[in-house]
């Protein structure tokens, strides 16, 4: 009994810190969390994320609500075209279901100093910028330097310490 | 006081909010939550969103078992996996049948990263857990390949098709971006026995838009373990007999590539072989002045050359608005020879060779699939697909002098007679559709038509449903049908065999079901085996633990056995027997699983897991009057209480940054046997298994480690018998779950580049 209890006492008490997440959530994180590392070219009043075909439900709605990135209030777009995209974007995601349009996107919004950000496969290769994808259930990051510069967006260098570069295949 | 305690579990923790909280670094740290594809076809699934029960074991996890056996690593993870290791069972000794949920082993599906995996070509004749079925032979498959293991515990026969019934296990190999591995492990048994070298190599080749391809390579030598007990045959007694884990060496060769293409399409394949060279002895032959050859006795050893392969070629894409399509083709084929040395013929006495070729069995298996599917909006997912498969069954006989007359001793070789060149093709078609009612109600109704060459059609349907009550509580539930097709071994196999009985050996024959004299005496074409499931169930999640419990109830109709033994007198053949839809069963049980991931702040973590299951298996009706409770009690017992009613499991994994400790306690409740007329009952067995790891640099890791580390054997039989008998030649049962060969140390080296 006395085991019991301290078990249950030691498991209750723990002070976790979290335990494993969805991939969603993780993606969702992220997204806002990249930010930080990333400079635009273009100053606004608020900081865009758009995202298309939105695969997450109410998730990035709920992680970022009220929530601010440079001083800046985080606004949520969701599209279901990418004609629709919002001038102000920052970071524009792209499901995976869209793998099959990739290239009409990219090349929609090519110059536009948007961060890509997609968890299709290949995608940094196919010219998008940041790539999301797993490894052994933990979230990896590749970045594409040559399309991120054509965006003028800069890159910290201690983000390229922990993502993996990829070149450009065009 | 407890009760409060537990009431505390159930209070949702707040959420933590990895935005703010958490650096990008610590993203990068956190693992995402274990996901399986098989059950639904409308994405990949966790736990908490799974409409049936499932399971993932990863190759982290697979790794700190220090095993090399996915047959052993199964029932390390997996309560209510059974998995015996016979041994004086001809080729079972070779080919380790395996059970879920106390079902036959060939109600479980096998797949290799989503696609149906062959069967091996050993029908398991001798009195073994399993008996009358053959299974997927897991140890094919090289462990080191393995990404995770999905297991599915539910019918899904109207989602998959044949042999779902027990469950679905689902095998996904390797993808991109591991790193290359090498592994160097040795080991042994108490008194130097059963040494192991086991050696692997992965190598991940990438390719273009993050395709790969990856390579594993192993070796595993095996020396055999010795458990015979005095041969009370001879004077004065000795240990005449090999009684334990078979002398073995296997080699696989595994290849898992995907090639992205430019159009989004994917080019994807994968082989597997194997070679197993395998020897293990059949009864010692007593002293006979008479034999020209051995005239002071002999022990035959029984080989078993067993070379499997599987090949997958598929592509897969999405067209038009988000339908997503997937063509493949597998070919499969799994064969084994059968050969004995140190034996002879008594007929043919000193012109018999003491090394006999025994004949091969051969099983193939050729599927196509077609599957499509596409969410439709937010509420409605649909899946169609087709599947188009051949499987071919063949018997090649042996040397002449290994069945003319009273045959090879140990192994009689199969005959011209026994030969057999067996085809069949079937078709199938299916549709799968979820369907969200609400937010909180999602259902799944699926059905599946399948046509057999042989034995005709046959249509299932599964509907299944969660109920999200609150954000952490879900409850699901699934009611289906089921089949499994008779396997071509069970209407096509014949052969002689010898096997003791009461303290003599016997000879007996297996006819097919169209041999006349088969006929004669009842036998009929086999029937598919009908099944009915229902599964009953919820899942709790909290921030860092989860606990679920499951009913499940399976009935199944016409089950294919073996016919007691019916005595004739042809030739040597004193009995014969045949597989015929035999009886009516049902199972039923409960799964309680709790799992709590506990992540300290300096990259210290600790994983807990306990499972408990309980399974029931109860012969409702027997529909042949050729078995009978006096022919075939050894065998209804078998089913009954042939294996643990319950068991459990508690895995503990404590990590940092340069340990990991795991520890496996695993528990198997009591067993029965029957000998002599007579059912024996086992006692419940309990073994622990640990390993100890250590980061020795960035790249190489050094584990110590061991299987049933306290030794653990279980009971010996009651009676005394020369043959079984707590004083006999086999002191244990055949059935016991985890084996008789007691513990086994081991020391692992792991580098990575």
């Amino acid at each position: 009994m006395v085991i019991i209890r301290s078990i249950l006492i030691f498991l209750l008490s723990v002070n976790s810190l979290f335990a494993y997440q969805s991939e969603d959530a993780l993606k969702v994180a992220v997204m806002g969390k990249i930010a930080k590392y990333i400079s635009w070219p273009n100053e606004t009043s608020s900081f865009t994320i758009t995202i298309l075909d939105n695969p997450f439900g109410k998730k990035v709605d709920i992680a970022y609500k009220g929530k601010k990135i440079d001083g800046k209030k985080i606004k949520i777009i969701y599209i279901n075209n990418i004609k629709d995209l919002p001038q102000d974007t920052k970071i524009l995601y792209i499901p995976k279901k869209d793998s099959y349009k990739l290239t009409t996107i990219l090349q929609s919004i090519s110059s536009k100093n948007i961060l890509t950000i997609s968890d299709i496969r290949g995608f940094a290769q196919k010219k998008g910028i940041l790539q999301l994808y797993f490894l052994s259930r933990k979230l990896r990051l590749k970045i594409n330097l040559g399309v991120a510069k054509k965006n003028d967006l800069q890159i910290r260098s201690v983000l390229l310490r922990i993502v993996k570069i990829v070149k450009d295949e065009s | 006081m407890i009760s409060r305690y537990f009431m505390l579990l159930f209070i949702p923790l707040f959420s933590i909010d990895l935005f703010a909280d958490e650096s990008l670094e610590d993203l990068m740290n956190v693992e995402s939550e274990a996901k399986v594809d098989i059950g639904s076809r409308d994405g990949a699934k966790n736990y908490f969103d799974a409409k049936s029960a499932v399971d993932v074991i990863t190759a982290q996890q697979i790794e700190q078992t220090g095993m090399s056996s996915l047959t052993n690593i199964l029932r390390y993870f997996v309560a209510g996996f059974n998995a015996p290791n016979p041994s004086i069972s001809d080729g079972s000794d070779h080919v380790r049948a395996f059970t879920l949920r106390g079902m036959s082993p060939d109600q479980v599906l096998v797949l290799i990263n989503g696609k149906r995996l062959h069967t091996s070509a050993l029908l398991h004749v001798n009195g073994t857990i399993g008996k009358g079925s053959s299974n997927v032979d897991l140890d094919t498959i090289a462990v080191d390949a393995i990404q995770r293991v999905e297991v599915l515990r539910d019918g899904a026969a109207s989602q998959y098709g044949s042999d779902a019934i027990a469950g679905v296990i689902n095998i996904v190999l390797k993808g991109y971006g591991n790193k290359n591995k090498v592994i160097i492990q040795g080991g042994e048994r108490q008194k130097g026995q059963g040494k192991r070298k086991f050696i692997s190599g992965f190598i991940s080749i990438p390719l273009k838009y993050d395709g790969f391809i990856n390579f594993t390579v192993d070796t595993i030598k095996s020396d055999k373990t010795q458990n015979a007990g005095l041969d009370r045959r001879l004077t004065p007694p000795v240990v005449s007999t090999h009684y334990g884990l078979p002398k073995a060496t296997n080699y696989h060769l595994l290849m898992n590539a995907e090639i992205p293409l430019e159009s989004g399409s994917l080019l994807y394949s994968n082989i597997l072989l194997n070679k197993r060279a395998s020897q293990a002895s059949a009864y010692f032959r007593t002293p006979d002045p008479s034999r020209a050859i051995f005239p002071n006795g002999f022990l035959p050893m029984i080989h078993a050359n067993i070379m499997d392969y599987s090949a997958t070629v598929g592509m897969k894409g999405e067209i038009f608005n988000g339908i997503k399509w997937d063509l493949s083709q597998v070919i499969g084929q799994n064969s084994f020879a059968f050969g004995v040395t140190n034996s002879m013929n008594y007929d043919l006495n000193s012109s018999s060779p003491t090394s006999f070729n025994n004949g091969k069995l051969v099983f193939s298996q050729y599927t196509t699939n077609l599957d499509m599917k596409k969410q439709i909006n937010d509420t409605i997912a649909l899946a169609l697909g087709a599947e188009y498969r051949v499987e071919k069954y063949n018997i090649y006989a042996g040397d002449k002098a290994s069945y003319i007359d009273s045959g090879s001793q140990g192994f009689a070789g199969f005959q011209p007679a026994n030969e057999t060149n067996s085809r069949r093709e079937n078709y199938a078609l299916y549709v799968d559709t979820t369907f969200n009612f609400t937010p909180k109600l999602s259902t799944e109704l699926a059905g599946r038509y399948e046509k057999y060459s042989d034995f005709g059609s046959t249509r299932n349907i599964k509907l299944a449903g969660t109920y999200k009550v609150t954000e952490s509580f879900r409850l699901r539930t699934s009611a289906s049908t089921g089949f499994r097709a008779p396997s071509l071994a069970q209407s096509n196999y014949s052969l002689t065999s010898t096997y003791s009985s009461g303290n003599t050996i016997k000879t007996k024959g297996t006819f097919k079901t169209t041999n006349p004299i088969a006929i004669k005496h009842g036998a009929r074409a086999l029937k598919p085996e009908k099944s009915q499931h229902l599964s009953l169930g919820g899942v709790y999640k909290g921030e860092n633990y989860y606990f679920m419990a499951d009913y499940f109830y399976t009935r199944v109709n016409n089950k294919v056995m073996l016919s007691g033994d019916i005595p004739i007198n042809i030739g040597n053949i004193t009995d014969m027997r045949f597989f015929t839809n035999a009886i009516d069963t049902k199972t039923e049980g409960v799964d309680l699983k709790g799992v709590y991931n506990y992540k300290m702040d300096d990259d210290k973590q600790l994983d807990i897991t306990l499972w408990y299951n309980y399974n029931k298996n109860t012969i409702l009706q027997i529909n042949t009057p050729y078995i009978t409770q006096a022919n075939s009690l050894t065998a209804l017992d078998r089913i009954e209480n042939g294996q643990p009613k319950n068991s459990q499991r508690l895995l503990l994994n404590y990590k940092t940054v340069k340990y990991n400790v795991t520890y496996n306690f695993s528990r198997f409740g009591s067993y029965s046997q029957v000998v002599s007329g007579v059912s024996q009952r086992f006692d419940p067995v309990m073994i622990s298994d640990a390993q100890l790891s250590y980061k020795i640099t960035k790249r190489t890791n050094l584990s110590l480690g061991g299987n049933n580390i306290f030794n653990t054997r279980p009971n010996k039989w009651k009676n005394s018998g020369k043959f079984k008998g707590y004083n006999g030649i086999l002191p244990y049962s055949n059935y016991s779950p985890i084996g008789f060969s007691g513990a086994f140390y081991y020391v692992k080296a792991t580098m990575r580049f």
